[in-house]
Parts: structure tokens; sequence; C-alpha cells
């Protein structure tokens, strides 16, 4: 299994958190420069585009199955995103290659044992982190680190 | 019950207070004054009581009711010297009966926090109507009588500072008031050495009064 | 979920995933910053007041990731449900306290919390400076944290205390009125 890259969203759809372990895969790549239809994107645009994209399916999912529905995961044939939302709001969002199981209880976990733990619970981390000022917190990523690492190695 | 404390505090009364004995229960009440001292010798809570027990009215009588208020504070004062002997005499915090002030048969029992603050209890016996000329003789042909016997064994508490009786009620009391003290001194607007004025612990202080003594 | 089902959670919780501390330690922590807050701001206790639920406000924001880490329940299907969780959960596993909830109007958006125990309040005398009994609310942190935690499941509340028995009064009542639901917020337009 492979991790390609970890997003936090926070209620005020601000990218919050973001990682990436490996190089988008190729279509998503825009190799030798952009593509017809197709300009170079930053991180930053990554986030955003991850973040309307489970966005609009979130809306859309709980328009379809009701309020309490909410989607796990979507494939494409080159990645698959698996999406986990606390009732705070907040948006975990993993990028992963298309064999990868659910990821659905890892990112629970994220938010359980390493978001409140280190980030919340850390009475020197701001609660809010307005103008993507984001998680900077060395636990935090160490952890996350070694988290995906046993991951991807199991 | 009843009978071992009226043995026992016959046992301690014949030979050393024998004119603090009245076959008369208004004049077998004991007066009170309660001081609280902190640990650096300001008075923080003073409260003057009578006997509650055997029909008592609660109200403290002093012998000399014109200087009580003063001398009472100034007899308690004077204890502690004594009381600063006694301290190290005695592993426990309760010092039991510690000196008394023979011109106004006042009796002081100590009690000590580990933090310093010190409480101390005046109890004084009423005057008697013959004012004090009573000998032992008089005093255990008035034990001989049954009636007052039975009559000290029911206010024994206060028929007698010394007896093991009294010594128990004083600690009892001192431990219930220890209990409220703490309390008081817990709560985040009171700090240490400051006057104690809270309402509440007055009344529990009254309370234990009623109750032991 | 029914208010029993409310209990047994909380009840499951404390026991099993709740680190325990001193309740000493707690109501003196507690009674040093307000004592501290009343000095600071010279007995001003409105301002008082209001620092506490600022405070309350931020533990709030934060209580709430825990509770939902530990609790691991989802959104409450409405105000009602939100106020045997809060009582029942929320006071359960933080304070070791269960609040009545009750004094519900009719439209469902407001309710008391009645307290028959407050562990903030131990040994607790206000000051007997003549003010303090009208003006201060001593364990209004507490209002602050549901309002904090609240909002950021989106609920905007407003909480006050109504009677405190350190004031000399029978009960310790807590009013909680919901003024809104939050929409989500949507990331800004790209220019």
């Amino acid at each position: 299994m492979t991790v390609y890259s970890f997003y936090i969203f926070d209620r005020h759809a601000e990218c919050i958190y973001k990682r990436r372990w490996l190089p988008r895969p190729a279509s998503l790549k825009s190799p030798g420069g952009p593509e017809l239809g197709q300009t170079m994107r930053t991180g930053d645009d990554d986030a955003k585009l991850v973040f309307g994209t489970v966005f609009s399916l979130r809306n859309m999912v709980r328009k379809l199955g009701g309020e309490d529905d909410n989607f796990v995961s979507y494939t494409t044939s080159q990645y698959k995103l698996h999406y986990y939302e606390t009732p705070t709001n907040i948006k975990f969002v993993m990028l992963t290659d298309i064999k990868s199981p659910s990821m659905r209880i890892a990112l629970q976990q994220i938010y359980i044992n390493l978001f409140v733990e280190y980030v919340v619970k850390n009475p020197l981390s701001p609660v809010e982190h307005p103008g993507g000022l984001g998680v900077n917190n060395e636990l935090f990523e160490e952890s996350l680190e070694q988290f995906v690492q046993t991951r991807v190695l199991a | 019950m009843l009978s071992y404390q009226s043995r026992a505090a016959l046992d301690v009364l014949i030979p050393s207070t024998p004119c603090v004995l009245s076959p008369h229960s208004q004049l077998s009440k004991m007066s009170y004054y309660f001081t609280i001292l902190s640990p650096t010798d300001t008075p923080i809570f003073n409260i003057a009581f009578g006997t509650s027990k055997g029909g008592g009215d609660g109200i403290a009588r002093f012998r000399f009711p014109d200087t009580a208020q003063y001398m009472n504070q100034f007899i308690i004062h004077s204890s502690l010297d004594i009381v600063e002997e006694a301290q190290w005499t005695n592993g426990g915090m309760y010092l039991k009966h510690i000196d008394t002030y023979p011109p106004a048969t006042a009796y002081i029992s100590a009690f000590l926090t580990p933090s310093g603050a010190r409480f101390l209890l005046l109890h004084q016996p009423p005057q008697l109507p013959s004012s004090g000329t009573s000998g032992s003789l008089g005093s255990s042909s008035l034990l001989g009588s049954s009636a007052s016997t039975t009559r000290a064994s029911s206010s024994s508490v206060a028929a007698n500072p010394t007896s093991p009786q009294t010594e128990e009620a004083i600690r009892q009391f001192m431990n219930e008031i220890y209990e409220s003290y703490v309390k008081t001194a817990m709560s985040p607007f009171y700090k240490q050495g400051m006057e104690i004025k809270s309402p509440v612990f007055r009344t529990r202080v009254t309370a234990a009064g009623k109750k032991w003594l | 979920m029914s208010t029993q089902k409310a209990s047994r959670i909380g009840e499951e919780i404390w026991k099993t995933r709740i680190d325990k501390v001193n309740a000493e330690l707690v109501t003196l922590t507690y009674g040093t910053i307000v004592a501290q807050l009343c000095q600071d701001y010279d007995s001003n206790y409105q301002e008082v007041n209001k620092q506490l639920d600022k405070m309350g406000y931020n533990i709030g924001m934060r209580l709430i990731e825990d509770f939902l880490a530990k609790s691991g329940v989802g959104r409450c299907a409405n105000f009602r449900e939100t106020a045997d969780m809060i009582a029942k959960v929320g006071f359960k596993i933080f304070l070791n306290v269960a609040p009545t909830v009750t004094n519900w109007t009719s439209d469902n958006n407001q309710f008391s919390l009645i307290f028959d125990d407050n562990p903030l309040a131990d040994f607790v005398e206000l000051p007997d400076d003549g003010r303090a009994q009208d003006e201060l609310w001593f364990s209004n942190i507490l209002c602050g944290v549901l309002r904090g935690a609240l909002e950021m499941v989106q609920m905007q509340i407003e909480a006050h205390f109504v009677s405190d028995v350190l004031r000399g009064d029978d009960t310790t009542e807590m009013r909680v009125s919901l003024v809104r639901y939050i929409e989500d917020e949507m990331p800004p337009e790209d220019d």
C-alpha cells in the first residue's frame, strides 16, 4: 500500500495540515510543463481542489442519503481518496493507491490518538488556525509519520 | 454508660476540684471562651458560649462579666508559653487541659493543627453561691446524695473541667472544629492568617459546642 | 437517544476511559483562579464573570474534541438530545456529576441544568463584601465551556447561571438557550 498525501481541513474550510509522501500519480502530475487545459498547480492548489471535492461530495451524499450519511472513500483509476469527518467539522483526507483497504478507521485513529492528543490538548497550540497558520507540531508530525509508515509496511 | 461516667467523674472530682460540683443544675453550667490563634499569634476567631448539655441554655456567664472580654483573651494568651512547651511532649494534636489560671478558675485546653494554628478553649465553672468557701468535706457530702450524683453524671462535662469525660468531650469538640476549620481554610477567598469571618464557620462552631459541651 | 442511554454511556466512559485526579486539586485550582481574577479585577465581579466565561469558551473548544474522541458519539438529532448528552455524558465524564435537565420551553430551545453537586464550589464561601453574593457567578466558567463546545458542533448557544447555592439560593441552576444552528463555512472564493 502506498500513501500519497494527507490533509486536514478545519471548520472554517482552511487547510490546517498537509503532507505528501510520494509524488502524485502520473496523471495528476504535469510532466514537462502544463498540458492542454491544465495549469501548473502548487500544493496549495491541490489542497483547495481536495477540499472542494470532498465538500461537494459530502453535501451531495447528505442530500441523497440523509443528514447522517457520509461518504467513506472514492476511487479513480489512479488513486483512492479516504475521508473522515468529525462532528466538529474537521475533515481528514488521505490519498492512497487504489489497492489500499479502507482507511476510515485509520483516519479516525489519527484524529483520536494523534490530533486530539498532540494538537488539541497542547495548551500552547492555538485552537483555531486562521490564515493558513496550520498545525505546526513536532509530536504530531512525528507520530503521523510513524503511523503511516507502519501502515505502508503492513 | 451513665454509671461509668459518674463513677469516673467522682474519682477525679473529689480530690482536685471540689468547689466545682454543685447540686443545682443551673450552677453546674460552664462558660466557654474559644479562640483560634494563627501561627503568628493573631487571634483569628473568637466565640463565647455556655454549656448546652443537661438543659443548659448555651449562654456564657463568666464570673467577671465586665472584664471577661479582655480577661479571657489575656488568660488564653498567657497560656501560650505552656502550649509551646507541651506541643513537643506529645505527638498528638490535642493537648488536653494544659493550663489553669486560678484567680478566675479558668482552665485552658489546647489543640494544635499541623500548620501551626492553635485552638484554645477556656472553660470556667460557675461561681458557687458560697463563693468558693466550701471545702472538700462539704463537697463529698454533697456527692453522697444520690440526687447530686445523677445530676453530675448527666452534665459531667460541665461539672468538672479536668475529668476524662470533659477531656474526651473537648477532644470531640476540637476535632469537629478542626474539620470545619480545614474546610474554611480551603475556601479560595480565605487567606492564611486572615480573621475568619465566615458565618458558616461560626454556625458550625456553635453547633459543635452545643453537641459536645 | 434516550436519557437512560446517555447516562449509561457517561457511566461507562467515566469508569473505563477517564484518568482521575484528586477532586481537591481541581477545586483548589479553580478556586485560586477565581480568587485571583477577583483580585486582579479589583472585585469587579461583572468583569470576573466575563473572564471566566471567556476562559471556559477556550476550554470548551478543545474539550469537545476530547469528548468526541472519548465518547465516539455522533451528531445529536435534536436539541433535547444535546441537553442529555451534555448533562449525562459531558458533565459526567469531566466532573463526575450529572445535572438534571429540566424546565424546557415549549419550542424545545431552552432548558435548565440543575446541579445537585458542584465540585468546583466545594469549600467555597463567597467574599462577604456585600456584593459578591449578588454579582459573582463563581462557576461561570461552565457557561463558557458549554458555549465553546457547542459552537464547535455547529450550535450557537447562550448560557448563564440563574441561581447558585453559594449565594444562598436553594439550587444551582444554569439556563441554556439555543440561538441558532451554524451553517457550514465555505472556502473563500478564489480571485
